[in-house]
């Protein structure tokens, strides 16, 4: 998904955010919604003398909230890409961690690899090494992001 | 290239795309099209145990007089044939269903917690090992039948204990595959699909995962109260402690009764998927079929109690109960209605799959009616624990879960394993096996009816008749799904290679992947209009 597309007087920035079928506000009811009735269930049966039930509809409902919880960690992942000047930039955003990678865009080669399946991916190479980039984006998006990146990198790219 | 890094980052190479191979990507597979294939043959062998148990049950009953087996041996068949039947088999089968279908069709890469999907499937293994060594400790299986009742169960052997751990460990296995599957629907949806464009059988697995998810604690509580009963000097279920054996029957069918819709939602959304395929039109009343699986949730807490109209509940109650469990067929008779309207007028065509659809329609109506029977009040206590109600449940769970089962396994068969299966051979067993099931289940009607109760292994002469019927009709069933192993193994050894859609009227994100369906799917989001 692509959140924000800057493109003006020579500077290129683009970030991309994974897709996320349920924003953290909707998270956050849907784990209250699920949860209710369990607990009424387990108080219900604890004053009916069946206590035992109680325990185990808390122990559930703490495993159900940590895996919403778990999955919302990525709420804030990102990857964005930018040019300014000398430096292109990738910038990524997992969970806690972010890692920050400087390419001189001038050496750069924007490679699209197409697997057997149909799907597209896309990488940078500079100097031997490579970076896959997009993979928070439809095939479309790909193709886009890669044409786009090769009008503004590397000689190579022009050929 | 210049790079700094704050923290660990996970880049793939080109090769990210190579799997595992031999027996470890078995054992160690976090792919839920592994783990879905692992689920599925887990419940064939489960399915064809508790169905061998099944078979001793009607040689015994073949004729009357005890034949084959003691009393007490033929109470372990009935009890081990129900709890592995429900445990084992069915509740898997459509585990593995939804491990395979439900991340391809709603554009999802894998399930949310991959590593927890493969602990979810191998905790079946012990289990399964557990309530199968039971036959063999001193006193044999659990005899007390699959729900457990007190005072049996408390008096029982060590096989009890055997059966409870088993539950609990399968309890386990089903509260992380339901978290798993909740999860990976309402997150990990590809863009575009909404809730309301989501494939008839995703919705009525996330409404089966909540049901698991509400149901679960109740019967893990009930059998953990037995264990104290059993071993702790509580007295939870001990009327001479203060205790109270019905209150067992009432944390127990309130599982119970949700777990019947737990095997049959999965179904229902199986149906809604062939059906318009075979149809060639699409399902009519797509929101109403979502509302109706919703209503039947909520409702199927409600009802436990028609299990126990005997049990001398006050008539208030049993009024309620009665009242609740007849308004359940208003959102299945929508559904029974939206099936019929999208065949009407259709293009249909009858290949295996939609053979066994039609079939279901029509058998788990007549089990929806039997149930109805059974609802109305002055009847069930005339009815409990007859062949009636065996007859009953079988339509439901047999013609209504196992057929659907075997119906939704060969519709996506040619998208698991890239061929076409035999299409005559699948007809032979649709015939087969419905033919057989009926002949076994339906004269049970007459038999309860008649009066004859059910878990006993010997019976008057006037039941003689129509319990040799109903053997024979069981053998046949039985050996008629030895075709079916036969079909789906021939089909993974070749056959006619499979198109990417594979049936006319297939629509749906996962006739858009390659067939066989490639070992990493949707690693790029599709977009959904």
């Amino acid at each position: 998904m692509v959140v924000s597309e800057i493109d003006a007087c020579n500077s290129f920035k683009v970030t991309f955010k994974p897709n996320s079928a349920l924003s953290a506000v909707s998270k956050q009811k849907v784990v209250i919604l699920l949860t209710v009735i369990p607990s009424v269930i387990g108080i219900a049966f604890c004053f009916l003398g069946a206590w035992l039930v109680l325990p185990f509809v808390g122990l559930e409902i703490v495993a159900l909230a940590y895996a919403f919880y778990y999955v919302n960690r990525h709420e804030a992942d990102y990857e964005s890409i930018s040019i300014d000047g000398d430096g292109l930039v990738v910038e990524r955003c997992v969970g806690e961690s972010v890692s920050r990678q400087v390419i001189n865009p001038y050496w750069v080669t924007v490679v699209q690899h197409e697997l057997a399946n149909g799907e597209l991916h896309l990488y940078l190479q500079s100097h031997g090494k490579e970076l896959e980039i997009g993979r928070y984006l439809t095939r479309k998006q790909r193709e886009l992001l890669a044409k786009q990146l090769k009008q503004r990198t590397g000689i190579l790219n022009r050929n | 290239m210049s790079t700094t890094t704050a923290a660990h980052h996970d880049d793939h190479g080109h090769d990210s795309h190579a799997h595992p191979t031999g027996l470890m990507r078995w054992v160690k597979s976090t792919n839920h099209k592994d783990i879905g294939t692992m689920y599925l043959w887990f419940s064939f062998a489960m399915f064809m145990f508790a169905g061998a148990l099944a078979m001793g049950i009607r040689a015994e009953l073949f004729q009357p007089g005890l034949q084959f087996v003691q009393p007490e041996v033929f109470n372990q068949l009935t009890t081990l044939h129900g709890l592995i039947m429900i445990f084992g088999a069915i509740m898997p089968a459509f585990v593995g269903l939804a491990n395979w279908q439900v991340p391809l069709m709603i554009g999802a890469p894998d399930m949310a917690f991959p590593r927890l999907n493969n602990m979810s499937f191998w905790l079946l293994i012990p289990a399964a090992i557990l309530l199968m060594a039971s036959f063999f400790v001193p006193g044999g299986a659990a005899s007390g039948g699959w729900t457990m009742y007190p005072p049996l169960s408390v008096q029982g052997g060590m096989s009890v204990d055997m059966t409870i751990f088993a539950i609990h460990i399968l309890g386990v296995s089903s509260i992380v595959g339901s978290i798993n599957i909740i999860t990976t629907i309402f997150n990990m949806r590809a863009p575009g699909m909404t809730l309301m464009k989501m494939p008839m059988f995703v919705w009525t697995w996330l409404i089966t995962a909540y049901l698991l998810i509400a149901a679960m604690p109740v019967l893990a509580g009930a059998v953990t109260m037995l264990i104290t009963d059993r071993h702790f000097g509580t007295t939870f279920f001990n009327a001479a402690g203060g205790g109270d054996p019905v209150l067992f029957q009432h944390v127990f069918w309130f599982f119970g009764h949700p777990e019947v819709y737990i095997m049959i939602l999965p179904a229902f959304g199986i149906l809604s998927t062939i059906i318009p395929t075979f149809a060639r039109k699409p399902l009519f009343g797509y929101a109403s079929m979502v509302y109706a699986t919703a209503a039947i949730a909520v409702l199927s807490f409600v009802v436990w109690a028609h299990h126990m109209f005997t049990t001398g509940m006050p008539v208030a109650g049993q009024l309620f109960f009665m009242y609740s469990t007849m308004l359940i067929s208003v959102p299945t008779g929508v559904k029974v209605f939206n099936w019929l309207a999208t065949m009407w007028k259709g293009s249909m065509t009858f290949e295996t799959p939609m053979l066994f659809s039609v079939a279901v329609v029509f058998l788990f109506t007549i089990g929806g009616l039997t149930g109805l029977v059974c609802a109305i009040l002055p009847v069930d206590i005339q009815l409990q624990d007859t062949y009636y109600v065996v007859a009953h449940f079988h339509y439901v769970l047999f013609s209504g879960a196992a057929m659907s089962i075997m119906g939704g396994v060969y519709y996506w068969l040619p998208k698991w394993t890239g061929h076409m299966y035999d299409e005559k051979l699948g007809k032979w067993h649709f015939w087969t096996t419905t033919i057989a099931f009926n002949v076994t289940f339906f004269p049970m009607h007459f038999t309860g009816l008649a009066g004859m109760p059910r878990r006993i292994p010997d019976y008057s002469q006037q039941f003689a008749e129509f319990n040799m019927i109903s053997s024979v009709g069981a053998f046949a069933l039985g050996i008629s799904q030895l075709l079916f192993l036969y079909v789906v193994i021939k089909c993974i050894r070749g056959g006619t290679k499979a198109t990417n859609q594979v049936w006319e009227g297939a629509h749906g994100l996962e006739w858009t992947v390659a067939s066989p369906a490639p070992f990493h799917t949707f690693e790029t989001p599709p977009q959904v209009k």
